[in-house]
């Protein structure tokens, strides 16, 4: 198993680590001492940044926050061990506190967001008279360098296991799926909050151990060392340099950036900032995706492991199965019964009405095609039953349950499945991975990672996707990016399913598939569908009845036959020869 | 309280609030156009600043003169730091593309910074030029001061309009809510791009000879400058110059009464405490609606 010599190769490396202090001179275990703090603050801002994909300029505010804690705790007196914890605590909970504003902000304001946090701490720093202003926090002199360095290794191991463990588990995955499209991801049944909030506490929890050695062994703190905004930087460059959200992207990076600022410090007596500050930029312009992602790294035969994506690290469960053909459970027979009820359902934005006081009952087992102009209200209601929006007035009552207030994990739990008409990947996980994602994340029935990924090659199959397991879902062409969202949305293992456009643009052999899938996902495990269509003649072929939308409002409702002959469907939406089409 | 002493407080105010907003300008528009933040934009004000009153020490030239000299300087600066380092990341992911402009940006404000104060010395310095006061009743204002405020305020005008009516500003506007639907109708984007950060930087040099003639400028304030001219952006609308201008006004103002009547050291939060309390209310930023 390679998985063990994984471990036997990092207890090597941190033995060897151990044994420096009694062998090498003050000045190497000095230098090793700052790249293990350098190595822990780089790779737990990653599982932010790399994991996540939220980048957090306000890292370092967390290693400053747990040096003064630190600092500030052991000159009270205060035992040492204890001093760790207060650390960890205060910053978790800072961490905690910051985590409720900054992730209402996406993108680029979250950046600019964290970009201020810095700044602030400094001042904070400066200004208070419990931190010591300028003079900063003075510990009683003394030697414990050793000390400080044989914690550093144990911190270092914590930060390894902790980043492997993110590799394998279905909470790394969450961030993954966070880090690509989070509507998606709360289509899968993830609840995105609480995972980046802890995702965020553990990044800074790490960063206040760090800050608390360095703190410790400096025996000295003051604003511009822990919170200035050249030094803040450098732990983000690092893991850039390396490679983001790689295994040994900031281990790289540590150990170059570090011996090159060390190179620096020796010999070049001005302008040392200016000569980082060209590096960081040639990294910026040359590989902001990390030198392990060079082909000169990756094609190589010894040192090309480095650079693996996570998926290399992960083997699927190879036949689990739950039933013949899907893995789908078969759902108790309700036939008749409503499974969705709208009640004058309307939502508007702004003066916009794009649902108009829909009233509907679906029952179980329907198949019920759902047409109108585009522009009609179609998918806004799917975006209404499946909580993308929340509906300004009216209820939604699914299997009897209200609606009103769910989020959009809870509706995806409950048993509503969908497509997105445009389709919305996880862009850089593969297909085994997109599909594999609603199936870690389904309430009693969630499988374990490698459980999840043999079964999404069987979602695969059925789609015809087969040959393109471990493709990155970038890569698929627009109707394979189709065959994904209808997979991945079986995967979520839906009662209700909602299908919008999936059929539109391919080939009449494709269609015909198509349909016949729709039948068999009703025939064979029992869900109950509602598909957006403007393929007429694909919908003839399957639907129990049609619902015809135009401008918001429901203008015919009964079996295809009716609707067809309908004045106002011919007028507004088939046009007057649609009859003798059909 | 002497109501004098309140009105010189509030015409400071309003002039550094004017001269932040000149700042903010730039980095909205190239904001607007290319969605980089460019932390080292208010670095080029610094650097603009110590580079105006090292001429001005060396030639004792006219500030109109040396703003002449600079804004060509620090446009081309601006083109070929966007040409040469920012444009070829387009072609990368969007995370990819993010982080290597702030690594791009951060590494030119850290060289910058420390050139300058390796080249000029690291010491605060200004522009020592005083023209004569003029007295009304109580109130003192230096005539430096009045062209300044006149100044800015003509030129918040004319760029105002040259933005709306002129080729190039409806280009930028185009690339700012659209950039495909702008490059289909005909606009060389990446050109845009490139000339909307030689754009901002000239209008920064223009700043930076007037913050030099009022306040003293050293290379390493520039990020703090930055921090200001992002909240003042956030708080009038990204790309809405009028709604800078008042933004700029009002943190200007904030800050003065601030170090008058509580603390000088506090004055400098209050710019990041404004754009995190926005931020939280108005995730989206406040008057986004509007440009969009």
């Amino acid at each position: 198993m390679s998985n063990y010599r994984y471990w036997l190769g990092g207890a090597f490396v941190l033995a060897a680590l151990a044994l420096i202090p009694t062998s090498g001179s003050a000045y190497t275990t000095t230098l090793l001492f700052t790249m293990l703090i350098s190595y822990t603050l780089a790779q737990s801002w990653d599982w932010v940044g790399g994991e996540a994909g939220y980048i957090n300029l306000a890292h370092f505010a967390f290693y400053g926050i747990g040096a003064y804690a630190f600092c500030l705790s052991l000159l009270n007196g205060i035992p040492i061990a204890l001093c760790f914890v207060i650390a960890v605590v205060v910053t978790s909970i800072v961490a905690l506190v910051v985590s409720f504003p900054l992730f209402r902000l996406r993108g680029d304001y979250f950046a600019f967001a964290t970009l201020a946090i810095l700044p602030l701490t400094e001042l904070l720093a400066f200004n208070f008279d419990f931190t010591g202003g300028a003079d900063g926090v003075v510990l009683p002199p003394k030697y414990v360098l050793f000390e400080a360095y044989y914690l550093a290794i144990g911190l270092v191991g914590l930060t390894a296991i902790a980043t492997v463990w993110l590799i394998r588990t279905r909470f790394g995955y969450a961030l993954k799926a966070i880090r690509n499209d989070e509507e998606a991801a709360e289509i899968c049944g993830i609840r995105i909050f609480p995972a980046k909030s802890r995702v965020l506490i553990m990044s800074a929890g790490f960063a206040s151990l760090a800050g608390a050695l360095q703190g410790w062994q400096l025996s000295y703190i003051d604003p511009t060392t822990v919170f200035g905004l050249d030094v803040a930087l450098i732990p983000i460059a690092m893991a850039l340099l390396g490679g983001s959200g790689l295994l040994w992207g900031a281990v790289v990076g540590v150990i170059i950036l570090s011996l090159f600022n060390q190179l620096l410090i020796v010999s070049l007596p001005i302008l040392q900032t200016a000569i980082f500050g060209l590096l960081l930029l040639l990294i910026g312009r040359y590989m902001p995706g990390g030198l392990l992602r060079s082909g000169i790294i990756r094609n190589n035969r010894w040192i090309g492991f480095l650079g693996r994506e996570h998926d290399r690290f992960v083997k699927a469960t190879a036949g689990v199965t739950m039933t013949d053909g899907l893995p789908l459970p078969k759902q108790s027979d309700m036939k008749g019964q409503p499974v969705l009820e709208c009640r004058n359902l309307t939502m508007a934005f702004g003066g916009n009405v794009a649902v108009d006081n829909i009233s509907l009952t679906i029952n179980a087992g329907e198949i019920v095609g759902l047409v109108g102009t585009n522009g009609s209200g179609k998918t806004t209601l799917f975006n209404c039953i499946s909580k993308v929006f929340e509906q300004k007035s009216g209820d939604i009552i699914f299997l009897g349950q209200n609606l009103a207030g769910a989020r959009r994990d809870d509706a995806s739990k409950l048993g509503i499945g969908r497509t997105f008409q445009i389709p919305q990947p996880f862009s850089d996980l593969t297909v085994a991975e997109n599909i594999a994602m609603p199936l870690m994340y389904r309430g009693a029935v969630s499988a374990s990672l490698p459980d999840a990924l043999g079964l999404a090659t069987q979602f695969a199959e059925y789609v015809g996707l087969t040959d393109h397991l471990s493709a990155r879902a970038d890569s698929l062409n627009l109707q394979q990016k189709k065959a994904l969202e209808l997979a991945r949305a079986l995967a979520c293992r839906p009662r209700l399913l909602l299908v919008d456009e999936v059929a539109s643009g391919l080939t009449p052999m494709e269609v015909r598939n198509f349909v016949n899938h729709i039948r068999e996902l009703r025939d064979n495990y029992g869900i109950t569908i509602i598909w957006v269509e403007h393929i007429f003649s694909a919908l003839a072929q399957v639907v129990d009845r049609v619902i015809v939308m135009e401008q918001g409002s429901i203008i015919a409702d009964g079996p295809l036959d009716d609707v067809v002959r309908d004045e106002r469907v011919l007028r507004t939406y088939l046009g007057s020869a649609a009859p003798e089409a059909v | 309280m002497d109501a004098s002493i309140i009105i010189q407080i509030a015409l400071g105010g309003i002039l550094l609030g004017g001269l932040y907003a000149m700042v903010a300008f730039g980095l909205s528009l190239i904001y607007g156009v290319a969605r980089i933040l460019n932390f080292a934009h208010g670095t080029l004000l610094a650097v603009g600043g110590v580079a105006a009153s090292a001429i001005f020490t060396a030639t004792a030239w006219n500030p109109l003169l040396i703003m002449a000299l600079l804004v060509p300087v620090l446009g081309l600066f601006g083109y070929v730091f966007y040409d040469k380092l920012l444009q070829p990341l387009t072609k990368r992911s969007h995370f990819e593309y993010t982080v290597g402009s702030v690594l791009v940006t951060v590494g030119a404000l850290l060289i910058l910074s420390d050139v300058a104060a390796w080249i000029a010395g690291p010491a605060p310095r200004n522009i020592p030029l005083r023209f004569e006061a003029m007295e009304f009743g109580d109130v003192i204002v230096s005539t430096t001061q009045a062209w300044i405020l006149g100044g800015i305020i003509v030129f918040t005008i004319v760029l105002h309009f040259y933005i709306k009516k002129s080729w190039f500003g409806r280009a930028m506007r185009a690339v700012t809510q659209d950039h495909t639907g702008a490059t289909i109708c005909g606009v060389q984007a990446d050109r845009v791009h490139a000339l909307t950060f030689a754009f901002g930087s000239g209008i920064v040099a223009i700043a930076a000879v007037l913050y030099t003639m009022l306040f003293p400028v050293d290379p390493y304030m520039g990020f703090s400058l930055t921090v200001k001219a992002f909240t003042i952006i956030i708080l009038g609308g990204i790309g809405n110059l009028v709604g800078a201008l008042i933004a700029g006004i009002f943190l200007g103002l904030a800050e003065g009464f601030t170090s008058f009547f509580w603390a000088t050291q506090w004055a400098p939060a209050i710019s990041i405490v404004l754009l995190l309390v926005i931020l939280v209310i108005f995730p989206q930023g406040f008057g986004w609606r509007k440009s969009k």
